[in-house]
């Protein structure tokens, strides 16, 4: 096979790898922030901390009432406690997924993007 | 207080051991989840010679089934095997199961979290999912959407959880009365294949239960489920780390290297699970 093309499939391989690897660890970072009270599913989003940190912002922090990832209500009964929560959870998985995400883009290979023995 | 546990079934045909698979998920589950596991199998006696029983809580024995399909199962994009396949009859879980509060999934589920358990914590009744991420990046998930171009939403009946109820037992006696009549029921919704799935017997029923419409019968399941196909393959399985290699598109024979951590995926491949699972011994 001519050289360049042989470089080219190369190439073409590792970005395979390397794209489904990216959208994995996005999906990763996109389970690890699935938060549960009582029952109920919060996906911490942005908007889910700005809207909360605004209500505590405002002194609402006892019996909100926020609706969960299926649009369910539920009695939040310490909004404090919540918003700490989810804070310290979206920030444990952003550098999680900062920390994967600078490691692949340093491979260079399909064999260093895969943890593969 | 109610009791809680996980059930899963296993019938055995000449090519796949799914009772292997049970002693994995039962450690999985112990390990991640905290719960105990029952086996409900039509080769009990086999999984009390072959295998260290005390992984499971308790092991309940049904009739082995005597008209089940034979089906193709792939291992790869190159490799098939023909075999019974007889993963029917699961309407019979509600009166099988030891427990008020269950989680019943496929054997091929391999748990890598802790999500399944907040079902228990759930006020709803029926959880169950409603998608599947696929691992591969380029494949459609149509087939998944609905359970035919024309019909109703599809649900998976991999991982379910239910509470002992009159309307879940009404439910499930719905599940098998489909079952039972699905010739009849792939006309009315529009099937192309006479093979009954518990997929399709579960999202008829859901859709019957909510009045012949969407509706609220059955809710999400916590946490996330994620598949590959039987024509991909499980490389490598260490604890929550799993490596996969996926097929390529348009080029048959040849895959795309992948890996998870922390995520529950169900593994179609039966065959290289196997494989993974014959590595290590399973009674350690």
């Amino acid at each position: 096979m001519d050289e360049r093309l042989e470089k080219a499939l190369e190439f073409s391989n590792y970005m395979v790898t390397f794209n489904n690897k990216k959208r994995l660890l996005k999906e990763k970072f996109e389970t690890d922030l699935l938060y549960y009270v009582r029952g109920s599913q919060f996906t911490i989003t942005k908007e889910l901390i700005t809207f909360v940190g605004f209500l505590v912002d405002k002194g609402n922090t006892t019996d909100v009432v926020l609706t969960d990832d299926n649009d369910y209500p539920i009695r939040i009964s310490d909004l404090e406690d919540f918003y700490d929560e989810i804070i310290d959870r979206y920030f444990s998985a952003a550098n999680e997924y900062l920390n994967e995400y600078e490691a692949l883009k340093l491979n260079r290979s399909v064999e260093s993007i895969v943890d593969y023995e | 207080m109610s009791n809680k546990g996980i059930v899963v079934f296993a019938n055995n045909n000449d090519k796949i051991d799914y009772v292997k698979q049970c002693v994995d998920l039962a450690k999985r589950a112990k390990k991640y989840l905290n719960l105990p596991v029952s086996i409900i199998t039509d080769c009990a006696d086999y999984v009390k010679t072959a295998y260290d029983i005390s992984v499971f809580d308790q092991i309940i024995s049904i009739n082995p089934r005597l008209d089940s399909d034979v089906r193709r199962f792939k291992d790869g994009t190159l490799a098939e095997h023909r075999s019974q396949f007889k993963n029917n009859k699961r309407a019979c879980v509600y009166n099988l199961s030891p427990y008020d509060e269950t989680i019943v999934t496929d054997s091929d589920v391999v748990i890598c979290n802790d999500h399944f358990k907040y079902a228990f914590d759930s006020d709803e009744d029926f959880l169950i999912y409603d998608d599947s991420t696929d691992l591969s990046i380029y494949r459609t998930q149509e087939e998944f959407e609905y359970i035919s171009e024309t019909s109703v939403k599809f649900y998976w009946a991999t991982v379910f959880f239910f509470r002992k109820t009159e309307k879940n037992k009404m439910f499930f006696e719905l599940v098998d009365h489909i079952e039972t009549n699905f010739s009849h029921y792939c006309k009315v919704y529009q099937l192309r294949t006479n093979y009954f799935r518990n997929d399709f017997g579960f999202s008829i029923a859901i859709h019957i239960m909510n009045g012949f419409q969407e509706g609220d019968f059955a809710h999400k399941m916590p946490g996330r489920l994620f598949h590959i196909l039987d024509t991909d393959l499980l490389q490598s399985m260490k604890n929550e780390h799993l490596v996969f290699l996926l097929e390529k598109e348009d080029y048959l024979g040849e895959y795309t290297l992948a890996e998870t951590k922390d995520l529950n995926v169900h593994v179609m491949n039966k065959f290289s699970l196997m494989r993974e699972l014959d590595k290590e011994p399973i009674n350690d």
